[in-house]
């Protein structure tokens, strides 16, 4: 049975190309929902208009997916409530030199 | 059971049209950077001699406007979300651009304002029907509107204003039939070419790409949406008045207005800039500060320029052309170049590997070093020109066209090594 833990760590390896973060550690992932036969995952995106739009949902889905075939994976983007830097774990932050 | 259907993105068109804009745009900056080499004794004094023209039209049309469509076509569908309205005729415009632009840049540099610039110029009239018959297509499917959409739009219109004028000007070279000042329209068309269709195409572009290369938030976009109105609001007086004779004051608050428009597109850029979360500069981001400062600098002077008589200064027009066409926009253009490629390339080979195996960062797809040294090599070429120009040494200027292409032909290698990564 997978759980909201296993799905974070997973998700841990969708690296954004240009920023060289992970989703989870910059905040992007607002609610992890593990159902009898789905994952809903509910993200976000640093900015709307990104080129990696479709892109990023797609690997989020295509990961999950693997561990778990027997579920539907849902992936809801959401603009609100916006993303914020504060959203960023203390680590991300600081590899950003803020 | 849900398998991902959309690991391609379901916008952009395919890798292969684009990229063949770019490799053309790359190979135009190396030969164009070549022939001023080769011929730096002839570029010097006035604007208007058919080696100076051929460059001119090589850079603009080979360089910067076949950067833009490659640019524009991933870009526009990304950040209005919606799909390009054809595909085959990013490709056909691709090769009428190609031709109509060698066939021009042949006729200047010969001089044969005959049959070979005519149909030059109606090849490129065709190709950029083309292309506005592919953006309306686009725009119109467009649900949700933002400023970068309205400077794409506007600078849609200048860029038609710009090839019919470039034609009227090139059959009046064969038959003359304008009964003003050749030179006259030729300004509104290198006006309209340069500060309506590619600087419109920049600073529409940039409020998108610099937030999102520097992770920037939290600014207002007032600026921005000024520099739209006060550069549009100069342009169309430019345009109006142009027509007239006795235009002199018009024309001053006109280039007046544009020049104010500018420094509230700076403004924005700063404020951009000022809200980074990014603190590190790459190279791209190098570049485009170095860039925005030269337009600064050329706003400035471009103004200065209007009000006084400037006759006096050896390659006044020299100066002020290369600041503009190298200072800013070469630099922009290199710097974006290098945000662009890798990211195209990365999202082509990689994307669909993201999770399932290790893939390399976007900063890994290049040699930062040569990338850094490709930057000191390009923006000193510059200084250097616009000095040997001022000072009317032509040693110097040979130095400064050959360390530009020295740094041109590293750029190539740079972007062969990440297509080839």
């Amino acid at each position: 049975m997978i759980t909201k833990e296993k799905v974070l760590e997973l998700l841990k390896n969708v690296i954004d190309p240009e920023i060289g973060l992970d989703i989870v550690s910059l905040g992007l992932i607002y609610e992890v929902e593990i159902n009898d036969d789905s994952i809903n995952i509910s993200m976000t995106l640093t900015t709307p208009g990104c080129p990696l739009h479709s892109t990023i949902t797609g690997w989020v889905k295509n990961i999950l997916w693997q561990e778990a075939p027997d579920k539907d994976i849902i992936v809801n983007l959401v603009w609100d409530p916006p993303w914020s830097p504060e959203l960023m774990t203390e680590e991300a932050k600081k590899q950003l030199g803020m | 059971m849900q398998q991902s259907d959309s690991i391609i993105s379901a916008y952009a068109p395919p890798f292969k049209i684009i990229i063949k804009y770019f490799a053309a745009a790359i190979i135009y900056f190396v030969v164009l950077n070549l022939l001023l080499l080769l011929n730096y004794k002839d570029i010097s004094g006035f604007y208007f001699q058919p080696k100076i023209l051929a460059i001119t039209h090589m850079l603009t049309l080979g360089w910067i406007s076949m950067t833009i469509f490659g640019a524009m076509f991933q870009l526009v569908p990304v950040v209005l979300q919606v799909k390009l309205f054809s595909e085959k005729l990013a490709e056909i415009q691709f090769w009428i651009f190609l031709l109509g632009t060698i066939g021009l840049v042949t006729g200047f540099w010969n001089f044969d304002t005959g049959i070979l610039l005519n149909g030059s110029a109606v090849l490129l009239n065709i190709a950029v029907l083309i292309f506005s018959v592919n953006l309306i297509g686009t725009f119109i499917r467009v649900k949700q509107w933002n400023v970068t959409g309205w400077y794409l739009i506007a600078a849609l219109v200048y860029l038609i204003i710009t090839a019919v004028a470039g034609f009227l000007l090139s059959y009046n070279l064969w038959h003359p039939y304008i009964k003003i000042n050749h030179l006259q329209y030729l300004k509104l068309h290198a006006l309209v070419a340069v500060i309506g269709w590619v600087t419109m195409v920049v600073m529409g572009v940039s409020y998108k790409l610099i937030p999102m290369f520097t992770l920037s938030h939290g600014y207002s976009l007032r600026s921005g949406k000024w520099a739209f109105y006060l550069v549009n609001a100069g342009l169309v007086g430019i345009n109006t008045f142009f027509h007239f004779q006795n235009n002199k004051i018009q024309i001053l608050i006109s280039n007046f207005i544009i020049a104010v428009g500018i420094g509230f597109f700076l403004f924005q850029i700063y404020l951009i800039y000022k809200n980074r979360l990014r603190k590190k500069r790459d190279v791209g981001i190098k570049y485009s500060i170095f860039s925005f400062y030269m337009l600064g600098i050329a706003t400035l002077f471009g103004l200065i320029f209007s009000f006084t008589d400037f006759s006096q200064i050896p390659n006044v027009y020299l100066i002020f052309g290369y600041l503009v066409f190298f200072g800013f926009l070469s630099m922009l253009i290199v710097g974006q170049i290098y945000k662009i490629i890798p990211f195209l390339t990365w999202y082509h080979k990689y994307s669909s590997k993201v999770g399932l195996e290790p893939v390399p960062l976007l900063k890994d797809m290049f040699n930062e070093k040569f990338a850094f040294l490709n930057y000191y090599l390009m923006t000193t070429a510059v200084i250097l020109t616009i000095g040997s120009f001022a000072f009317n040494n032509s040693t110097a200027l040979l130095f400064s066209f050959a360390l530009m292409f020295t740094g041109s032909l590293l750029f190539t290698f740079n972007v062969i090594t990440i297509l080839k990564k």
